[in-house]
């Protein structure tokens, strides 16, 4: 009796515990501004990631708040806490009354196409979400980036930096080797990947490019030894191409005393002496200028949208502490590389096969 | 194949050892937890409270050895509500473990925002222990062994004193046999008696203190800043690598190693491009051979005697 009566207890009170736990960071609205008269409602929902990822989420709320002030509008985010909370959340926000609503990550693609078929009406668009024309609903909308064009850049100062100019940096080597740290091999990852290689041989055709499929976002051990494992074949310079993975990556670049170059946004602050720079992917001018199309009548639905180097969303991003110490022919070259990129002189290959990468 | 053999070198063997130490700590200290008769598979939730106020403390307190502290002592505290639930309120064991590990990414993510206002990962802390690495004189400079064993950074000499200290204490101490008696006869070790219900939250605070100090290393250690979900399953392959290990703190120990040394082979079969097959493989690698490693290899693993078994006592108040 007495057994049960505490095994009661102690069930409920984990029960409670959870509920207080959990409910507290459930969806959570956060309302920019307070809106006295209502204002068109711009929304977004988030992957599992959440806001605070410095990376994706962050970035497209950041458009949505850009916009916000910029057209008067009311920007709104919910966060999923799992992928079950995708269609929820997207229709909800549709119900609200959104103009658009935005599902951020390629996980929410189904997600998004549901909620699109459920709401008729509002318009959706979804970033790094790749949407059949053929058979998708009319109000929705893919945002795709060619994210080879900023590994393509940044394959540029690497394989530059890496040889002809490894005298300018005791952080770099003699050995000609770059190497690279994945995180899942997804199409967006594999674009960054194609493009950096593809950029690194354009300027050194000798350089040994190694790289190392993680499998993981979130693991910084597994980006660190991965890292290590090519500084130990003499890398010099680390691209991670694996989000909070990669952060272990560069990490294990600054303790050996060599360079890193980051991705997604300036990710300078991570190890300031030995980030070169970083591959950018603008989704916040993706997710403003959606906006913008919207709040224009030109949203045209049904369809992809890919932003690259002529709407200002690939790139590289400032080179911060290596200002100095990187030499002018090699900032020449990046403006050379920008400028053909921009031209459609040279195209960054979007998949290994089209790089003729094995790795 | 010259490139196969080259993968074959003494780096090779130091990235096994950090690759291996959180899964030794953690495994080590679940050896302990069940060999007092209380089965742990709450190791990942450990670890990553361990991880995750390791990186808190330091980050406040600038210092991270003080961090060091508070990650052991938070895997410790978190391993109390195993040691109440299953031995004071005699929940299963595997109920409550599954508990602990869904509870610790709530509770993180939730202190997360409330400390650095967003999931995801924390700010930086401005010194880790990465930067703590010393030679010893003399011994580093041995091939091979020297590297390895001699020349690391702090929480991985420790976790060497570790294993030598888990050895000691159960087979040469009285708490140790007491502890072991806890899991194997625990009626007869009632009777003479010491409490039975003692000697298990013993053995469940022990584990929680090692998960916690594999946690940290983690977070403090090997990185300078915690993220959420930065544990990637290790506290399950410790329950593995304790298992094929056959319930003892060496067995733990060389499977914990084998584990390591798996997965820093991949990572350099992959940049030697040795076989030309998908990256997926090489990634699921370690995990296969460690299946197979429980499943096939290891034919005489036998848990304690009364592991995972209750045991109530029927006093007259009762």
């Amino acid at each position: 009796m007495n057994k049960v009566f505490k095994t009661l207890t102690l069930l409920i009170v984990v029960t409670l515990v959870f509920g207080v736990v959990f409910s507290s960071c459930k969806k959570k609205e956060e309302v920019v501004e307070a809106a006295p008269v209502a204002k068109p409602i711009v929304a977004m929902a988030t992957d599992t990631g959440g806001l605070g990822d410095k990376s994706f989420n962050d970035g497209s709320f950041q458009g949505l708040k850009d916009a916000a002030v910029d057209f008067n509008l009311d920007a709104r985010v919910v966060e999923s806490k799992q992928q079950t909370d995708y269609v929820p959340n997207l229709s909800g926000l549709a119900e609200d009354g959104a103009e658009v609503v935005f599902g951020v990550g390629f996980l929410m693609a189904d997600a998004l196409l549901e909620a699109a078929a459920n709401n008729p009406d509002t318009a959706f668009a979804g970033i790094d979400v790749w949407i059949d024309p053929s058979s998708a609903p009319k109000n929705v909308q893919g945002l795709l980036f060619k994210e080879q064009e900023s590994g393509y850049i940044a394959g540029v100062v690497a394989g530059l930096l890496t040889k002809e100019h490894a005298s300018v940096s005791d952080r770099l080597n003699d050995d000609n080797v770059v190497g690279m740290v994945l995180g899942m091999d997804i199409p967006p990852v594999e674009r960054f990947q194609a493009g950096f290689y593809a950029g690194v041989k354009s300027v050194n055709p000798d350089c040994t490019v190694l790289s190392v499929v993680t499998g993981t976002f979130t693991d910084q051990a597994k980006g660190k030894e991965s890292a290590l494992a090519m500084i130990e074949q003499g890398a010099d310079i680390i691209f991670q191409i694996a989000g909070l993975t990669g952060l272990g990556a560069l990490n294990a670049a600054d303790e050996a005393g060599i360079a890193g170059i980051g991705v997604d946004v300036d990710q300078y602050a991570v190890a300031p002496d030995a980030i070169i720079t970083s591959a950018v992917k603008g989704i916040t001018q993706a997710s403003y200028l959606t906006i913008k199309d919207v709040v224009d009548g030109k949203f045209v639905g049904g369809d992809n949208k890919v932003f690259g180097i002529n709407e200002g969303a690939t790139g590289i991003a400032p080179y911060h502490n290596w200002n100095n110490i990187i030499p002018g022919v090699v900032k020449d070259a990046v403006d050379k590389a920008t400028a053909d990129l921009k031209s459609g002189k040279v195209v960054a290959p979007a998949s290994r096969a089209e790089a003729g990468y094995e790795g | 194949m010259e490139a196969f053999f080259a993968i074959f070198n003494t780096d090779l063997l130091v990235a096994t050892i950090r690759l291996s130490t959180p899964i030794t700590l953690a495994a080590v200290g679940a050896t302990i937890c069940e060999k007092s008769g209380i089965v742990n598979i709450a190791m990942e939730g450990m670890m990553i409270m361990g991880a995750f106020f390791a990186v808190i403390i330091a980050y406040y307190t600038g210092n991270p050895w003080l961090g060091l502290v508070g990650g052991v002592a938070a895997g410790g505290i978190f391993s109390l509500v195993h040691a109440v639930a299953t031995v004071t309120f005699h929940l299963d064991h595997v109920v409550s473990g599954a508990v602990l590990n869904i509870l610790s990414f709530g509770i993180v993510r939730y202190l997360m925002v409330l400390f650095f206002g967003h999931p995801g990962t924390t700010d930086p802390i401005p010194v880790g222990l990465g930067g703590y690495q010393f030679a010893i004189p003399g011994l580093s400079k041995i091939p091979v062994l020297g590297p390895m064993f001699f020349n690391q950074t702090p929480i991985i000499y420790m976790s060497f004193i570790l294993i030598v200290g888990a050895l000691f204490f159960l087979k040469k101490t009285k708490v140790g046999l007491h502890l072991r008696a806890a899991g194997e006869h625990p009626l007869a070790l009632e009777t003479i008696g010491v409490s039975v219900y003692k000697m298990r939250y013993l053995g469940v605070v022990i584990s929680g203190l090692f998960s916690g100090l594999a946690g940290a290393y983690l977070s403090i250690e090997n990185a300078v800043s915690f993220t959420e979900g930065m544990s990637n399953g290790r506290g399950f392959i410790a329950l593995a690598a304790m298992i094929s290990g056959g319930w003892t703190a060496l067995g733990s120990f060389a499977a914990a190693l084998f584990f390591g040394f798996a997965d820093a082979f991949q990572i350099r079969m992959q940049i030697f491009k040795v076989l030309p097959i998908p990256a997926e493989i090489f990634i699921i690698f370690p995990y296969i051979a460690t299946v197979i490693a429980v499943a096939g290899l290891v034919k005489k693993s036998r848990p304690p005697r009364a592991d995972g078994i209750d045991f109530m006592i029927e006093r007259e108040d009762g």
